[in-house]
C-alpha cells in the first residue's frame, strides 16, 4: 500500500497531477511544462525518494495527434514503482530533459530520440544512438516510409 | 592405428609387420577438412543460443562432429555459423569477417532470419532479407530456431559437400554439389503429411481422454457430481 500512499502525496503536492485508472501500475500523467518540477520532487522528496529511472520510453499514437513519454520510476529506498506519462504534440515534439535528475537518462533519450524523434531541451549529447548518423526519418513512427521496406501483401 | 586405416578411404594393403595404404590425396584431404571444421564464435540473435550454444554443450554434443572448436577470431575458424538475423548495421562487419576467413571457408546459414529474413521480412526497416544476398551460404537449416538435431543434419550435409565437392587442384574453387537435405528415404511429401496429421491431431481436444490419465481429474469429478446433486 505504500504506492498508494505515494499517489495521494503526488497528489497532494501537484493537484493537476492525474492519476491513471486503466493501469496495472500506479501511474499519472503530468503536463509537459510542470514535468521537470514534478520529477525533481519525485526523486529529492522524503516521502518519495524515486531514485532509480528503469526505463524512458515514448509511444506514438497518429490518430490523436500526440506521442507519449512514459517514464517507470523505482524506489530503492521504499521498493514502489510509479510511471509517470507525458504528452507531445506530433506537430512539435520537444521535451524536457530529465539527463539532470537522473544521468542514465541520457542514452534513454538518445534511443527515444533515434527512434521515434523526440527532441530534448538541454539535453548534453542528442545525437543517435543505434542507427548510422546519416540515417534519414524515425522509424518506429508508425508513419514512417523507406525505401527498402515491403508492405506486406494483403 | 587400425581404426585410422579402417576410414582411411582408398585401399589398404596388409603386409607382415605393417600395412600399405593407396588413396587420392583428395579424398584424405577432404576428410581431414570435413572431421575438423572450426566454427566463428559468432552469433547475432536467438538462434546463437541453440546452434553454439545447445549443441556445444555437453547434453548434444557437437565435438562428436569434430566441430567442436569455436574460435573467437576469424583467422583461425574455418565455419561461419550465421545464428539469427543480419541487420543492415551489420551486414559490411559481416562481409568483412567473412573475407577475413582463409581458404576454404564454409557458411551455414540456420534459422528462419540467416535464410529469408524470417518475421522481419515485411515492414522491416533494417532486417537484411536473407544472408545470401551478402555472402555465398553453402548449407540452409530451416527452423525457427531449429533444433541442434537439425543442425547436426546439416553439418552433416555440409561434411558430405566437403568430402565430395573438393579438390586441391583448383583452391579456391568448389564444385558444389547439390544435394537434398532430406534424409534417405524421406520425401517432402511424406514430412507434409506427418506434419498435417499432427496438426490435426493436435488441435482435436478430447477432455475425457486426456483427463483419464491425470490424478486430478477423479477429484474433480467427484466435486463436480457432489455440487451438481445439491
Amino acid at each position: 500500500m505504500d504506492s498508494e500512499k505515494h499517489l495521494t502525496l503526488v497528489e497532494s503536492l501537484y493537484p493537476t497531477v492525474q492519476r491513471r485508472t486503466q493501469s496495472d501500475r500506479p501511474a499519472i500523467t503530468v503536463e509537459c511544462d510542470r514535468l521537470l518540477e514534478l520529477m525533481q520532487t519525485l526523486r529529492d522528496h522524503a516521502g518519495l525518494r524515486f531514485d532509480l529511472l528503469l526505463t524512458h520510453t515514448a509511444v506514438d499514437y497518429p490518430d490523436e495527434n500526440r506521442f507519449e513519454l512514459l517514464y517507470l520510476l523505482y524506489s530503492t529506498v521504499h521498493g514502489t514503482r510509479i510511471l509517470v506519462a507525458t504528452n507531445l504534440e506530433r506537430s512539435r515534439p520537444v521535451a524536457p530533459s530529465v539527463c539532470g535528475i537522473w544521468p542514465i537518462a541520457e542514452w534513454q533519450e538518445r534511443e527515444a530520440y533515434d527512434l521515434m524523434g523526440i527532441l530534448y531541451d538541454e539535453h548534453p549529447d542528442l545525437r543517435r544512438i543505434f542507427l548510422e548518423d546519416d540515417w534519414e526519418g524515425f522509424p518506429l513512427r508508425k508513419d514512417y516510409q523507406d525505401s527498402y521496406m515491403l508492405e506486406l501483401p494483403k | 592405428m587400425g581404426l585410422v586405416l579402417e576410414n582411411l578411404p582408398g585401399l589398404v594393403e596388409r603386409f607382415p609387420g605393417g600395412s600399405v595404404a593407396i588413396t587420392r590425396l583428395d579424398e584424405t584431404i577432404n576428410l581431414a577438412r570435413s572431421n575438423s571444421l572450426w566454427p566463428l564464435m559468432f552469433g547475432t540473435k536467438c538462434c546463437a543460443i541453440e546452434m553454439l550454444m545447445a549443441t556445444g554443450a555437453s547434453h548434444h554434443d557437437l565435438a562428436r562432429f569434430g566441430a567442436e572448436v569455436a574460435r573467437a577470431s576469424v583467422r583461425q575458424a574455418d565455419l561461419m555459423v550465421i545464428a539469427g538475423a543480419i541487420v543492415k548495421k551489420m551486414a559490411p562487419r559481416m562481409r568483412l569477417l567473412y573475407e577475413q576467413m582463409a581458404e576454404p571457408r564454409y557458411v551455414i546459414a540456420t534459422g528462419s532470419c540467416a535464410i529469408s529474413g524470417g518475421p522481419f521480412m515485411y515492414n522491416s526497416y533494417t532486417v537484411v532479407r536473407g544472408t545470401d544476398e551478402i555472402i555465398p551460404v553453402d548449407v540452409y537449416v530451416p527452423g525457427c530456431p531449429p533444433r541442434p538435431e537439425a543442425f547436426f543434419w546439416g553439418l552433416l550435409t555440409l561434411q558430405r559437400m566437403i568430402r565430395e565437392g573438393e579438390t586441391i587442384r583448383e583452391p579456391g574453387v568448389r564444385r558444389k554439389p547439390v544435394m537434398s537435405a532430406l534424409p534417405d528415404g524421406v520425401s517432402l511429401q511424406e514430412i507434409r503429411r506427418e506434419i498435417l496429421a499432427a496438426l490435426v491431431e493436435e488441435n482435436v481436444v478430447d477432455v475425457a481422454k486426456a483427463s483419464a490419465t491425470k490424478p486430478w481429474a477423479r477429484k474433480v469429478r467427484e466435486w463436480i457430481q457432489k455440487n451438481t446433486s445439491r
